[in-house]
């Protein structure tokens, strides 16, 4: 899986691109960007998922992790254009309610 | 918005459109595809595998059926996948664990679609190489099967030990039993439903190596089969041991010569089921509700 950060926008802190598939081989590293990126309390993240073909628990519990420890400072993570078999697989899991997803 | 950008957009709006009929009510016309999962103790993986097949199969436009064909899981694994309550999805299990061999079997026979694929519940041969064993079956070949090895495929992510065991197998299987094809274990192979009746109907092997005998079957029936190279990537969690793997696949070996030998093959007795083994309520079994 490719990551790539972009510049910070006026309404997130930081922008993380994904492309491919995000499993459990691929977590470590997207927890490490994230473990990197500067932190200030009520930033917010976004991840624009519309590029990654496929994500099982493992990535989606790192999702979950992120965005609860974004909201216990304030912000919030911002999942964007989550591609059909990712978007499916929010709704099948119900997780859909809990994230933020903006198309 | 780039032109390209456009057109993957309104691919992507019909697929999911696609995908909301088909999760909103059974399908009228009988199936063309099928695709079979089995399943043992997969309550994990199981239902982000069902998200990507069903988005991909739905957005080909054609009706079809997903069966989840269960081996006796005591992770609640069937009971997450019937409280998805999908209408177009069946759980098959008679709730007893005898291997993968026998949840492929179970799940075949129990197909109804023209072009019926199985398909690892890890996703290890992404959904999105249904297409390239589908081109073969509809020229005229009988089975497609995913491989590793063939010119073109693409492997990631493979620990040393497991490609050495497959290498391993592989050369076995072909100096053995006399098989051409460069990968015989990759899950992820397709059939037309003629192919099912005449293989799964005498396929006896209940365990990983039962590829081996469709395959030995195939031959033996002078069926076309296609080995198409695919995309693998080699899923975290794998519930396969190498070295059991590979010690049964010895015996399995022997044991197929020998069934051949005594004419075990030559008569069809697995029938093809019209459903009604199918499991109706999650209450004739004790699964775990541990998901």
């Amino acid at each position: 899986m490719q990551i790539t950060t972009t510049h910070p926008q006026p309404e997130v802190a930081h922008s993380l691109d994904l492309v491919g598939r995000f499993d459990a081989f691929e977590v470590p590293s997207f927890d490490d960007i994230i473990a990197s990126l500067p932190s200030e309390t009520g930033q917010t993240i976004a991840v624009d998922l519309s590029q990654v073909e496929f994500i099982d628990s493992a990535a989606l519990a790192s999702l979950v992790r992120v965005m609860k420890r974004q909201r216990e400072a304030g912000g919030d993570l911002i999942l964007r254009k989550p591609s059909d078999p990712v978007r499916v697989i929010f709704e099948l899991t119900k997780l859909n309610a809990a994230f933020t997803i903006e198309d | 918005m780039s032109t390209n950008a456009r057109s993957s957009e309104t691919r992507s709006s019909e697929t999911l459109s696609l995908y909301r009929e088909w999760v909103a009510s059974p399908i009228t016309d009988p199936p063309v595809y099928s695709v079979v999962i089995p399943a043992y103790n997969e309550s994990e993986r199981v239902v982000f595998t069902i998200g990507a097949i069903a988005t991909h199969v739905s957005g080909l436009g054609q009706p079809w059926e997903l069966i989840v064909s269960d081996d006796g899981s005591t992770d609640g694994t069937v009971g997450l996948v019937e409280d998805l309550g999908l209408p177009n999805l069946r759980v098959v299990s008679d709730g007893i664990n005898r291997g993968k061999g026998a949840a492929v079997r179970q799940g075949m026979l129990a197909a109804r679609g023209d072009y019926i694929l199985f398909a690892d519940a890890d996703q290890s041969t992404p959904i999105t190489q249904f297409e390239l064993l589908l081109e073969p079956l509809l020229h005229g070949a009988a089975v497609s099967i995913g491989s590793r090895a063939a010119d073109g495929a693409t492997v990631a992510n493979k620990s040393g030990l497991r490609t050495a065991l497959t290498k391993g197998l592989n050369l076995l299987v072909r100096s053995a039993i006399g098989l051409p094809y460069l990968d015989t274990q990759c899950g992820f192979k397709m059939f037309t439903r003629s192919a099912v009746h005449d293989l799964f109907g005498r396929q006896l092997i209940d365990r990983f190596s039962f590829d081996l005998e469709v395959l030995f079957l195939a031959d033996r029936l002078g069926l076309d089969v296609a080995e198409i190279p695919v995309e693998w990537i080699d899923a975290p969690g794998s519930t396969v041991s190498p070295a059991k793997v590979a010690l049964e696949f010895l015996r399995d070996i022997a044991q197929i010569r020998v069934w051949a030998a005594q004419g075990r093959y030559d008569t069809i007795h697995n029938k093809t089921r019209s459903g009604s083994e199918e499991r109706k309520t999650l209450a004739d079994h004790n699964y775990s509700s541990s998901a």
